[in-house]
């Protein structure tokens, strides 16, 4: 109830401060012209063998130019693992990207974007991934996309680097989105999501591959978003298997 | 006589409210730009809202699926070609055919320059080419305007017809069509390829004759 509760006021929140429509559980390559901000939250509700966390970030994204993006996460979790309860702050991030390729066509643009994503040790030693390790860690990837009036793909592939823990990871995220309804300007749409995101942690030997169902609902500058993640494979100890993520958010831009 | 003043008190209301709004559009001047890379309505918003810095802007409209953006800004401010151009470019999109319509009815275009075009070898043409929609007229209006010695190219979507001015010792009317039909859309000598008419966009898929 508590973490129903905590959810709904997050959405809530930020029902008035605005947004874009890209993937849910991937990135995107179009940054949405030069000298914006995005004020957004994807909470995730994610439960594995060892227990349920509720991650709640506040994210704030502000692109200087139409072609680079900087960004600070501020996440709040509330977790009840087999060896831990609580509620923190988790692992603050900061991200960078810089789009070095651009190709236009009528109605449809192909993008590439190098980008970098560090997690600050400002949360608790959960040894939770992506969520709060406690531990500095340095994400390096690419992202690409191709977006068009008909449909959208996303990609990306990367490596985090956790130099004084295990979490060590090849990362790469595939993406579809379709629209459902016609596109118009200003907008209304109603898009759907199929996002695979597969991941690699060399050093523990465990590997996962997960298929997430998104709907995303957006107006002009805001959008609401709901996925769920679900496990394709799993290659880990049973006690650490994941069983689902709920993601829940909104996105505002101004 | 109370409800006479009355009325002509709104007639009057009226009338000063329409002249001011003809004023209003007359000191505008109207800007349309065609834009690549508008891949979704959220890149609209972004474009929308880099020019909303023009302090000033109204009207402003976007077709997404030709791309077409339209505003219009005091004439006052004299907003020039370039501002316009270098603003889509800072918003991440791709600039093309721009047009300036300027208060006092002067035209500005940054087109090609078609100064190599003989004048004496112009000449107006017809071609049914096969299409059903805005976004197949940008298409085919952009496709043939991009091919050399065509001075002007205009499609209508009700009748299908191209209607092009261009010195036929540079283009003729088999390589209009033949660049038509490279861009997805048949004309009644060439028609276009399977794979490249079924990549156009749904609302452009226009019934095939055989």
């Amino acid at each position: 109830m508590k973490h129903i509760i905590m959810v709904s006021l997050m959405v809530i929140a930020f029902a008035k401060v605005y947004s874009q429509g890209p993937p849910i559980t991937a990135d995107k390559p179009i940054m949405l012209g030069g000298g914006s901000f995005t004020m957004k939250t994807l909470t995730e509700i994610r439960n594995t063998e060892r227990g349920t966390a509720v991650y709640a970030p506040v994210m704030l994204h502000y692109l200087p130019t139409s072609n680079s993006l900087v960004a600070i996460h501020l996440p709040y979790i509330n977790y009840d693992l087999a060896d831990a309860s609580g509620s923190s702050f988790a692992d603050m991030k900061i991200m960078g990207k810089y789009q070095f390729y651009r190709k236009d066509g009528m109605g449809k643009t192909f993008r590439m974007v190098a980008k970098t994503l560090q997690t600050l040790p400002t949360g608790e030693e959960l040894d939770l991934m992506e969520l709060s390790t406690g531990k500095y860690s340095g994400y390096y990837g690419v992202v690409a996309g191709l977006e068009t009036l008909k449909y959208g793909i996303s990609s990306e592939i990367g490596y985090n680097s956790m130099p004084d823990g295990t979490l060590d990871e090849f990362r790469t995220k595939l993406g579809f989105g379709l629209p459902l309804l016609k596109p118009v300007y200003p907008n209304n749409q109603l898009n759907l999501y199929f996002e695979y995101t597969s991941s690699w942690l060399h050093e523990r030997d465990w590997y996962q591959l997960m298929y997430a169902q998104g709907i995303q609902y957006a107006r002009k500058n805001i959008t609401f978003d709901l996925a769920l993640q679900l496990p394709l494979v799993q290659d880990m100890p049973d006690n650490r298997k994941f069983n689902y993520s709920l993601f829940l958010g909104t996105r505002y831009t101004f | 006589m109370k409800n006479t003043i009355f009325i002509a008190t709104i007639i009057f209301g009226l009338f000063a409210f329409a002249k001011a709004d003809a004023q209003t559009k007359k000191d505008r001047d109207q800007f349309e730009v065609q834009v690549d890379g508008l891949g979704c309505p959220f890149c609209a918003y972004g474009l929308e809202k880099k020019f909303k810095e023009f302090k000033g802007i109204k009207d402003v409209k976007i077709e997404i699926e030709t791309g077409d953006f339209s505003f219009s800004y005091p004439a006052s401010k004299n907003l020039t070609m370039d501002a316009v151009v270098e603003q889509v470019k800072k918003a991440g999109y791709t600039p093309n055919l721009a047009t300036i319509t300027r208060a006092n009815g002067a035209v500005e275009t940054n087109a090609k320059e078609t100064v190599a075009i003989k004048q004496g070898n112009l000449t107006n043409s017809e071609l049914y080419v096969n299409g059903k929609c805005g976004m197949c007229k940008a298409r085919i209006e952009k496709t043939v305007s991009d091919l050399p010695g065509v001075a002007s190219a205009t499609w209508d979507v009700k009748t299908g017809m191209l209607t092009l001015e261009h010195d036929t010792s540079l283009t003729t009317k088999k390589a209009v069509a033949n660049a038509v039909a490279n861009a997805g859309h048949d004309t009644k000598t060439v028609k276009s390829d399977d794979a490249t008419y079924d990549a156009l966009p749904a609302c452009c898929h226009y019934k095939r004759t055989k």
